[in-house]
């Protein structure tokens, strides 16, 4: 039965709503900003080692293996959780036309979050991560973090009752997914793989559900709830359908955490079978995303748009459907055989955080953090945004295409009999030497964000005596300089 | 889906799914494994150092580079015939066309062996029975006529039957290797020495004849037989003709075994001990699988080496080097490095210094050494003719 109308509470604002938000979704995008700079850098640093296997080999703690950990922690944890929570706090807030409830506690879980990241990263330093690649949290720092979450996602509970609305928007769905998906893969993860660890090969699915369902299902709709807020949005258009959304919306929670299981894993075959079969299926999220935002953003283009956060949500739609279609692909046991055990994994794991969550999230904070600190505000060199968005589209399509195309030579000459240890070592790091290029953009870029960022902040904070403020008119003065002594 | 409780639940009924699927399934179905082998023998935890070292790989993120997981491949069966049945008529009619003109012989040869020690049952129950009886009747002593004369008659056939089999060779190596081959095959004993004379044995089987009884099989598939056309003659074998047999894979595209990087796919019992399972990330080094079945960790000095400078065993190796798994200890002029020092070509690898391994290092050995792919009644070793073999 709908509501009466009488009930519904009055829709705020968007000026109070961003006012709400300011300092708590302010504080989780700077964070945000500042793990993927540490994400990054670490990320380089890891692969400096296979150009220079020398490099800093006699510390104990940046051991490829650590500095891979460390790396994903940071990118996943640090980055994600902050960016996807600022965001769905902000986007919750717009959608139920309510004010962020308790934004104490948004920033009191900010910090807590924050100290769980910090301590995961530590702990892997030290030599405390479970051995489960791709999601290392030490005992500790998995703890944290979940106490962290559960202040943020307090907020946002209260956040969406305090105000009835008649109809709830696909994002809303997708952040409502985000929110209960988190606790239940990383309580899980801790829970069975790290307070309590289950027994040998048991550890292998579960450490599989935990990781692809962290990647597939929380990132997953995180960002696709961005993608589907923005694009429309902006566009200004109605999405095409609800009912394609909603059946993406289901698909995707359903297969997310059963995909993309190696064929060659030492586990019982129903397993590895059931996971071939959702696979196959995961074209249909694929199809229901893709067509239904094919469909409402028809004959506008993108990628081409003058719009950086249409750019940006249109290469984080782009990359999802590459990423599932290759997902699809795994349908194929030939084909993962192939590829299972080479760069390929990780190329696309880079495909899917880079290529469209981070895309997503950094057009969602490119669109949202000028708004939140002032309606008269924008970002201080919008241009400088635009590398940011173009280095990693190279990054991106630099890794996926090293990382898939090489790696296939890689995966066929493990395939062969006779081939020398060389040979084999040579074809597993020559696409890791080339995605290193693509790390490298990705670092930059990320510098170039959180630069962008500060500078914000500082005009907001410092108006006309912010540095760039202040390096605008140092330019003006020079150049009025030169032109007074050219006229002379 | 316009109100956010559903949505909840509906999301927790949706997760749940792969959650009982790939977590809570397994996790149950694994929790219950035995490590029983099933011959007496199980599946041992690592103890120790090796246990130690399992630590030592994964604060040290070696699964990043190096993966402990064999695939598995292509393989054919090899249907090796260890002992004959009873029944020679069943038995025939199993094997049907699959079988050599050597084999039916050597069959024939089993079968005389098998008629013969029954034939001497036979005399030695009718002996028995005269013996024991208080009275000696005309039956009881027919009887044992009939059992002589039976048992002549079986040692005649074994004769002609044996001639016939060896006709083609005049080495009595061979001759014996054909006849303990058969003995062996008809699965019967024989402790009678005048028999034995009787039957070429000689008066005691020597140990290199009762090891050629012992390892007798007679091959009845080639290893590129499907299970599909051998189905029939392996339950045939088993519930009509009650003969002993083995099913052996043999290789017929499988890389990891026959680049040696294992003897068998990996299964979830190799990892049913481990505190950490880890299956590895990337084969960008050696995959480990049965790094403790292979030469490369024969002699630990080699090993550590490697494991101190790659570069020295291998000069374009892209791992990075672990010296600080080790201790450099200064050795003063007069002295000698202690025995575990590391050395390269009979010297200390570093002039005036004893590079020694730390326990770390030694317990990361040791846990390397204990990663095999040994023999499990899930995952048999799978024959790796070499290609000379095939022909």
């Amino acid at each position: 039965m709908s509501e009466p109308i009488d009930n519904i509470a009055p829709e705020a604002t968007p000026e109070e709503i961003n006012a709400s938000c300011r300092w708590p979704v302010m504080f989780l995008f700077f964070s945000a900003a500042l793990w993927l700079v540490k994400a990054a850098i670490i990320g380089v640093m890891g692969s400096v080692k296979l150009h220079m296997p020398e490099f800093l080999s006699d510390i104990s703690f940046l051991t490829y293996g650590h500095l891979q950990a460390n790396a994903w922690v940071a990118f996943l944890f640090g980055f994600g959780g902050n960016a996807g929570l600022g965001l769905t706090l902000w986007m919750l807030s717009r959608l139920r036309g309510a004010p962020l409830a308790r934004p104490g506690f948004v920033i009191a879980g900010t910090v807590l979050w924050n100290v769980g990241v910090t301590a995961a990263l530590v702990g892997i330093t030290l030599g405390d991560q479970n051995g489960v690649a791709g999601l290392e949290l030490p005992v500790y720092a998995g703890r944290v973090l979940l106490i962290g979450q559960a202040f943020i996602a307090f907020s946002a509970i209260l956040t969406y009752f305090s105000r009835r609305h008649k109809q709830l928007y696909p994002s809303t769905w997708y952040l409502i997914g985000a929110l209960v998906a988190l606790p239940w893969i990383v309580g899980t993860a801790h829970w069975l793989l790290a307070a309590a660890p289950v027994r040998g090969a048991a550890q292998i699915p579960v450490g599989h559900w935990a990781t692809t369902s962290l990647l597939q299902v929380w990132l997953g709709c995180l960002g696709l709830a961005a993608v589907l807020y923005f694009i429309p949005k902006i566009i200004g258009r109605e999405l095409f359908s609800r009912q394609w959304a909603a059946f993406g919306f289901w698909m995707l929670l359903l297969l997310g955490g059963w995909v993309n299981l190696n064929s060659g894993s030492p586990l019982p075959v129903w397993q590895i079978k059931l996971s071939q079969f959702a696979n196959g299926l995961f074209i249909f999220v694929v199809i229901a995303v893709g067509w239904n935002l094919r469909q409402t953003a028809r004959g506008v283009p993108l990628l081409g748009s003058e719009n950086l956060t249409l750019k940006f949500m249109g290469f984080a739609l782009g990359a999802w459907v590459v990423s599932g279609l290759f997902t699809f692909c795994n349908v194929f046991p030939e084909w993962n055989a192939i590829l299972q055990f080479t760069y390929a994994n990780t190329a696309l794991r880079h495909l899917f955080a880079w290529g469209f969550f981070a895309m997503a999230m950094l057009g969602g904070i490119y669109y949202v953090a000028p708004r939140l600190l002032g309606s008269d505000l924008d970002w201080p060199c919008g241009r400088t945004v635009r590398w940011v968005y173009r280095l990693i589209a190279v990054g991106v399509i630099i890794i996926t295409l090293a990382g898939v195309g090489m790696a296939w030579g890689h995966g066929q000459a493990l395939q062969q009999i006779g081939v020398d240890a060389m040979t084999l070592q040579t074809k597993a790091i020559n696409p890791m030497r080339i995605a290193f290029l693509g790390e490298i953009l990705f670092m930059v870029s990320s510098f170039i964000f959180l630069g962008s960022l500060l500078c914000l902040l500082s005009r907001n904070c410092c108006g006309e005596l912010s540095p760039m403020a202040l390096w605008r008119q140092i330019r003006e003065a020079k150049m009025e300089g030169k032109t007074e002594g050219g006229a002379q | 889906m316009n109100k956010a409780p559903w949505i909840f639940l509906g999301v927790l009924f949706t997760l749940s799914l792969s959650w009982w699927g790939m977590v809570y399934g397994p996790a149950s179905q694994l929790a219950g494994q035995s490590a029983d082998k099933g011959d007496g023998t199980a599946v041992l935890p690592r103890v120790g150092l090796a246990k130690q070292g399992e630590q030592v790989y994964r604060e040290n993120g070696c699964y990043y580079c190096h993966t402990r997981t064999a695939t598995g491949g292509e393989f054919g069966y090899e249907l090796r015939l260890s002992q004959l049945g009873g029944d020679r008529e069943v038995t025939d009619e199993v094997l049907g066309e699959n079988i050599t003109v050597e084999n039916t012989r050597l069959i024939d040869l089993a079968f005389e062996f098998k008629y013969v020690v029954a034939a001497k049952k036979t005399l030695d129950d009718a002996n028995k029975a005269l013996a024991d009886a208080k009275e000696k009747t005309p039956e009881l002593e027919d009887a044992v006529a009939v059992a002589e004369k039976s048992l002549k008659n079986s040692a005649v056939s074994f004769k002609e039957v044996i001639s016939n089999v060896t006709e083609k060779t005049t080495d009595q190596n061979e001759k014996d290797t054909i006849l303990f081959r058969a003995y062996g095959l008809s699965g019967v004993e024989i402790k009678d020495k005048a028999l034995m004379i009787q039957l070429g044995m000689g008066e005691q089987i020597i140990d290199e004849h009762r090891k050629i009884a012992n390892e007798a099989i007679i091959k009845l598939t080639h290893g590129k037989a499907q299970w599909g056309d051998i189905e029939d003659m392996v339950r045939g074998l088993k519930t009509r003709a009650g003969a002993q047999f083995k099913l052996q894979p043999v290789v017929i595209d499988w890389p990891d075994v026959q680049n040696g990087v294992a003897l068998r796919q990996s299964v979830t019992r190799d990892f049913m001990h481990d505190t950490h399972a880890m299956p590895g990330v990337m084969q960008l080094g050696p995959n480990l699988a049965n790094a403790g079945g292979t030469p490369a960790l024969a002699d630990s000095n080699q090993f550590y080496v490697h494991l101190y400078q790659p570069r020295l065993i291998n000069e374009k190796s892209a791992m990075p080097p672990y010296r600080y798994l080790f201790r450099k200890i200064k050795v003063n002029a007069g002295e000698t490095s202690p025995k575990n020092a590391l050395k390269i070509k009979g010297k200390d690898l570093v002039a005036g210094y004893a590079i020694i391994p730390t326990e770390k290092a030694e317990a990361l050995f040791e846990f390397l050494k204990s990663l095999r792919t040994d023999a499990l009644p899930e995952a048999p070793i799978v024959d790796n003719p070499k290609p000379a073999d095939d022909q």
